[in-house]
């Protein structure tokens, strides 16, 4: 039983993945591209080219990261679709400590860059849960509009304190982060991102699978009338879920920033946060299931540096694939399934 | 009684399934013009199923629909409309936020392309006067009385040249005096000329207005319709429950009626009699001039006096909407309390919240069986360890399949029929999902119950075995509260009965009840 | 004071349209957050069809048509799939968003931006200089105020904006009186299309003559949360939308005024802010209008 539901709810995400690509095909056929080409380039960039990979995996982990977040606030029942805003503030969290405490040792440096993006991340989760608990105030227009307010502060700190002088101002960033401060090179691959990554995989697997917040949280995100019966303190719950899931994506910040980013450019990264939501959405809030759907959309990430660059095809084409994804990931039925297998158990009695 | 002309509606060998379930097999039926027409028989029997075909809202998978002996395309409601057919449903289908004016309007036909609010209300006035409705036209829905709703949807469907009306269990929802205004009202129409069709489940009132009387069960009709001074209560019931079914079913009736022994529960058999009528030690609960703010789900509560005695079911009777859900709310900590005191066995717990309210041994099985009771989507051990894990420490870990087991246990014991643990809640049978939630808030820990609506749209051996269920929870020396529409249930069971009116107790009755003093307490009529 | 009110109504007019689709889209019971999708297809399909025909006229019709396609395929997979309003009306804001820079790379390659040769008639060119400063505004200005009226009769005096009310509140009792809520969605969701073409169209041909990647710049968002705001009426939201227009003007003017002394950056962020004070406001009002709560139950699509 159990294990028959979740095939079921595997194969209708493959289904309707598989349906959303086809819609991509028509788009980019009628763009005046070959679909047959543009998805060749893709599968090239994301998986079958050497090394391509390592890649994929370097966009994968943080990404992993952010949609743990979602995933645990979405389970929650509350529609956190912030984790951009979160991503970036918890990016300039870290980069205002790296930044401050350049000449600081490492050991002290790094784990506070680690707390204040983390701090940051949560902060930014903090107000939208508070005001939603308080009085109601809808977390989807909260959370959207923090991620633009989030985007503007991006660019506000990266052209005014943390700006590198030496930068050409066509595009703003901060200073690199000092490379005693980095945990990886630009690769992003190194023990301590995947430690960290795996560390988070499991811990954030036995809250949801082995705890009793896991059991009440996914209880309140589809019933939260039951669960204040039950004497529940919901508040409490969904502030818990949003700000861990903002403090998770504040860390995948983190990382970007001292692993493969190096410093903090204005408006970098624009999909992470709606890309880990559709990798919460396909894995349908599992995290097992985020962890290998995590993988497919980091190799859709590393193409869309591939196309543009060694396929000379627009990058556009992955924001549409991603968006075409999230369109058809929460369907529920096929129209006129029902009413065939009604029409074949009538005319079977009759 | 051989029917003159065309029948004002005729179904011809209609079936309805949904999914794996017949709600209907090969019903054929034909209604004279002119009368009162009652359809009959138990939940599940089939009789909204009915009401709705009729009026074009489900398309049956097979049959055919004559209106004034014309046929109509089935599942199709402005077809059936136009050809005069309107169904007043049972919970009222109007949306809340219009006003009376354009709940008339929405599903009028004919009338000015745009309309000023003042037009609007000078078009339905004479409607509503004409049909005696009395409500101020600028009203909101939502702020009606029940009895005033009920009004206003029956005028709503006949906003239209209605020849037949259709009203799905009408009188649920209304207290006695309510019901006979009610009945007036149809037989003013009847004079009118309008065919009215009842779906009602109580024979005395089947027996108070109908011409003719059908029965359904288990989608099959098994009485065609005869004329109403041709039967007799014995042989409707018999009808209704079926002679085999009445024989297996009554001893079960039976035992909940007498209290005996519950087969798993452990329960020592005590006679009804000898509960003493006055709780003596510390009481369950206590509530002390408790009043409220005006809550969202009800009005608010003035002064509410009342003691459960350890080992006593109280009943609270009343017309619906009238304090009962705020009085459960405020025991739950969800609604405002403005003054007044509440203990539970011994404990102030005024201040406390829900939880800790819970953990002095209160326990709810709440009106919303579906939205309060259970999350329909969980799994079903999800839904039984939510109380217990309320207590713990949220972030311990801990052994999904330790609990599922403990659940697998209880649920057998409690007689719960289900496949695994892990289908969800949603699964069951509605008879099954309330026992889940007994064998959830019925532990041995308990001090007070608060049960509401524990029955409502039970079929007849679950109801038993709640009743049963809640028996011998009085006996282990829990208090009850039991809240419920159903005077029958409530006279059957309470060892006191007090009625709520707007918002106050206004009286309190032993043993032996009478039914027109009660109904005259819950009317305010006394 | 006359630049400001210009300002506010160059700012507040396409604002003003989407609102009036999520309006729609609110009152039939779909919680729209496509409109920021929708809005930047009106205001890329206007340009691109302007500048490739050299046709104003088509421009508008390829907008609305691309515009209403859209609102039907939301229409579909919120309707006939069953999928999350909310997640699919995101996922139509990013395949609006995707598909015109697409578009764009696909016409013109890798090039930021596209312009106009021509905008919409402006009030200057139609009345003569009798407007004096209003001049340089675009006829959709003008007719704004009737669209919101005209829909507020449509909504409020009229039996369709009942039963589309009735669509939307208790599905069943629209169903009761013969009235099926999904056409009445389709119906509702088509004319939003309508809408969103005309305020896409205004925000890219009325004052700037140009298509740039992303312009609509949240609006649609805020179009939406100026329903919750505007509590689903057709003229409180869109006052509820000029509302947020005067804060983005007033920014604006700050800019001119004090110049670099105030960040630039955390100025445009005023509209932003305000939009959540807004939708703050109207929960601390109405006890909260939740979009996320109408969706049902997200884990069991």
């Amino acid at each position: 039983m159990m294990l028959k539901g979740r095939l079921i709810t595997v194969g209708r995400a493959i289904a309707f993945v598989l349906l959303a690509l086809i819609l991509c095909g028509i788009v980019f056929q009628l763009a005046g591209y070959s679909a047959k080409e543009m998805f060749q380039s893709i599968a090239d960039g994301a998986f079958l080219n050497p090394g391509a990979w390592k890649n994929s995996l370097r966009w994968a982990l943080p990404l992993f990261i952010t949609a743990c977040g979602v995933a645990i606030s979405f389970r929650c029942g509350f529609f956190n679709v912030g984790a951009q805003g979160q991503f970036y503030l918890g990016a300039i969290g870290a980069t205002f400590v790296v930044d401050f405490m350049a000449g600081w040792p490492a050991f002290v440096v790094i784990p506070l860059a680690f707390l204040a993006g983390i701090l940051g991340g949560a902060i930014w989760a903090l107000w939208p849960a508070l005001l939603r608990v308080r009085s109601g105030t809808d977390e989807v227009i909260t959370t959207l509009m923090g991620n633009f307010i989030a985007g503007l502060v991006l660019i506000y700190v990266c052209s005014g304190i943390l700006k590198d002088p030496s930068g050409t101002g066509q595009v703003m960033a901060s200073r690199p982060v000092s490379p005693a401060f980095r945990i990886s090179t630009n690769s992003g691959l190194s023990p301590t991102i995947i430690g960290i990554v795996i560390v988070v995989g499991v811990a954030m697997w036995l809250l949801v699978n082995r705890t009793a917040f896991g059991v009440l949280s996914s209880l309140a995100g589809r019933n939260p009338i039951m669960v204040v019966w039950q004497g529940a303190k919901l508040s409490r719950l969904g502030i818990a879920g949003f700000v861990l899931g903002g403090a998770l994506a504040g860390l995948a910040g983190t990382i970007e920033v001292l692993g493969p980013n190096g410093r903090l450019v204005s408006g970098f990264l624009p999909a992470h946060g709606f890309t880990a939501i559709l990798i919460a959405l396909v894995a349908s809030l599992s995290i097992t299931g985020t962890a290998i759907v995590s993988l497919f959309f980091g190799g859709l990430a590393a193409a869309s540096l591939y196309l543009p660059v060694l396929a000379g095809l627009p990058s556009a084409a992955i924001d549409i694939i991603n968006a075409a994804i999230a369109l058809f990931i929460t369907a529920r039925t096929v129209p006129g399934l029902a009413r065939l297998a009604a029409r074949r158990r009538a005319s079977g009695s009759t | 009684m051989a029917p003159s002309g065309a029948p004002a509606l005729e179904c011809r060998d209609v079936s309805v399934s949904y999914g794996p379930v017949a709600a209907l097999s090969g019903v054929s039926l034909r209604l004279a013009p002119g009368l009162i027409h009652a359809v009959c028989g138990q939940n599940g029997a089939g009789k909204t199923t009915f009401a709705r075909v009729a009026s074009g809202l489900v398309r049956p998978n097979r049959g055919a629909l004559f209106i004034s002996g014309q046929e109509v395309a089935t599942g199709n409601v402005a077809r059936a409309r136009a050809a005069g057919v309107e169904l007043v449903h049972q919970s009222f289908a109007l949306p809340p936020s219009f006003t009376v004016a354009e709940a008339m309007e929405f599903g009028a036909e004919k009338g000015t392309p745009i309309y000023s609010r003042r037009g609007l209300e000078a078009r339905w006035k004479q409607h509503l006067e004409n049909l005696g409705v009395r409500v101020r036209l600028r009203d909101r829905i939502r702020d009606l009385a029940v009895e005033q709703q009920q009004g206003v949807e029956i005028a709503r469907a006949l906003v239209a040249e209605a020849s037949v009306l259709i009203l799905d269990e009408p009188t649920a929802v209304l207290s006695p005096t309510g019901v006979e205004m009610l009945f007036d009202r149809l037989r003013n129409l009847k004079a009118g000329g309008v065919t009215i069709l009842l779906i009602l489940h109580k024979i005395r009132e089947v027996l108070g207005v109908a011409d003719t009387v059908t029965v359904l069960r288990g989608g099959k009709l098994v009485e065609g319709p005869l004329p109403a001074g041709d039967t007799t209560p014995q042989r409707l019931a018999h009808a209704i429950v079926g002679s085999a079914a009445e024989q297996a079913l009554s001893g079960a009736d039976e035992a909940a009626l007498t209290g005996a022994e519950g087969r798993d529960l452990g329960a020592s058999v005590e006679p009804v009699a000898s509960v003493p009528a006055t709780p003596a030690g510390p009481v369950a609960l206590e509530i002390a001039g408790a009043s409220t703010r005006a809550d969202p789900e009800g009005p608010a509560l003035a002064d509410i006096d009342l003691a459960v005695g350890r080992s006593e079911i109280v009943g609270v009777a009343g017309v619906e909407g009238n304090g009962q859900r705020t009085l459960v709310r405020m025991l739950a900590n969800l609604a405002d309390l403005q003054s007044g005191r509440i203990a539970l066995a011994g404990t102030d717990v005024t201040r406390g919240a829900l939880a800790a309210r819970r953990g002095a041994g209160l326990r709810i099985i709440p009106f919303e069986r579906n939205t309060e009771g259970l999350s329909l989507a969980s799994s079903l051990w999800e839904n039984w360890s939510a109380r217990q894990l309320l207590f713990g420490p949220l972030l311990k870990l801990i052994s999904p399949a330790a609990w599922r087991r403990d659940c697998d246990l209880s649920l057998k014991q409690w007689d719960v029929r289900y496949a695994t643990t892990t289908q969800p809640a949603g699964s069951l049978s509605g008879g099954n999902a309330q026992k889940l939630i007994l064998a959830r808030e019925v532990d041995a820990d308990a001090s007070l119950i608060i049960a509401a609506q524990p029955t409502r749209g039970l079929d007849v051996g679950a109801t038993a075995f709640v009743w049963k269920s809640l028996r011998a929870a009085r006996e282990r020396g829990c208090g009850v509260l039991l809240i419920s529409s159903d005077l029958d249930e409530l006279f059957d069971i309470s060892d006191r009965l007090i009625v709520m009116l707007s918002g106050r107790i206004v009286a309190e009755f032993r043993p032996p009840y009478s039914l027109s003093a009660v109904g005259a307490a819950m009317t305010g009529a006394r | 004071m006359d630049e400001f009110i210009i300002a506010t109504l160059r700012y507040g007019t396409p604002l003003v349209y989407v609102t009036l689709a999520g309006v729609l889209a609110q009152r039939a019971g779909i919680w729209n957050l496509g409109l920021e999708g929708l809005m930047i297809v009106g205001c890329c399909a206007s340009v691109l069809g302007l500048v490739q025909t050299g046709s104003l006229l088509f421009g508008l019709g390829l907008a609305v048509v691309l515009c209403v396609l859209g609102s039907i395929l939301l229409w579909f997979v919120v309707e006939k799939l069953r999928a999350n309003p909310i997640i699919a009306g995101l996922g139509l804001t990013g395949l609006g968003l995707g598909g015109t820079d697409l578009a764009v790379q696909a016409i013109y390659g890798s090039q930021a931006s596209v312009t106009a040769p021509e905008g919409l008639p402006r009030l200057g060119a139609i009345f003569g200089p009798a407007v004096g400063p209003y001049g340089v505004l675009s006829i959709l200005v003008v007719l704004m105020p009737f669209v919101v009226i005209g829909l507020w009769i449509l909504l409020r005096r009229t039996r369709f904006g009942l039963q589309l009310a009735a669509a939307g509140e208790h599905p069943f009792a629209a169903r009761s009186v013969g009235v099926s809520p999904s056409r009445m969605r389709l119906v509702a969701l088509s004319l939003g299309g309508v809408l969103c073409a005309l305020g896409g169209a205004e925000l890219a041909l009325g004052s700037l003559q140009i298509f740039a990647y992303g312009m609509t710049a949240g609006r649609g968002f805020m179009g939406f949360s100026a329903v919750i705001f505007g509590g689903g009426h057709p003229i409180g939201s869109s006052f509820a939308a000029l509302f947020f227009s005067v804060v983005g003007a007033i920014g604006i003017r700050a800019q001119l005024m004090f110049g670099d002394r105030v960040p630039h950056d955390l100025l445009l962020a005023l509209p932003y802010v305000a939009t959540v004070a807004g939708v703050w406001i109207s929960g601390r009002l109405r006890g909260g209008a939740r979009a996320a709560a109408v969706s049902g139950e997200l884990r069991d699509y």
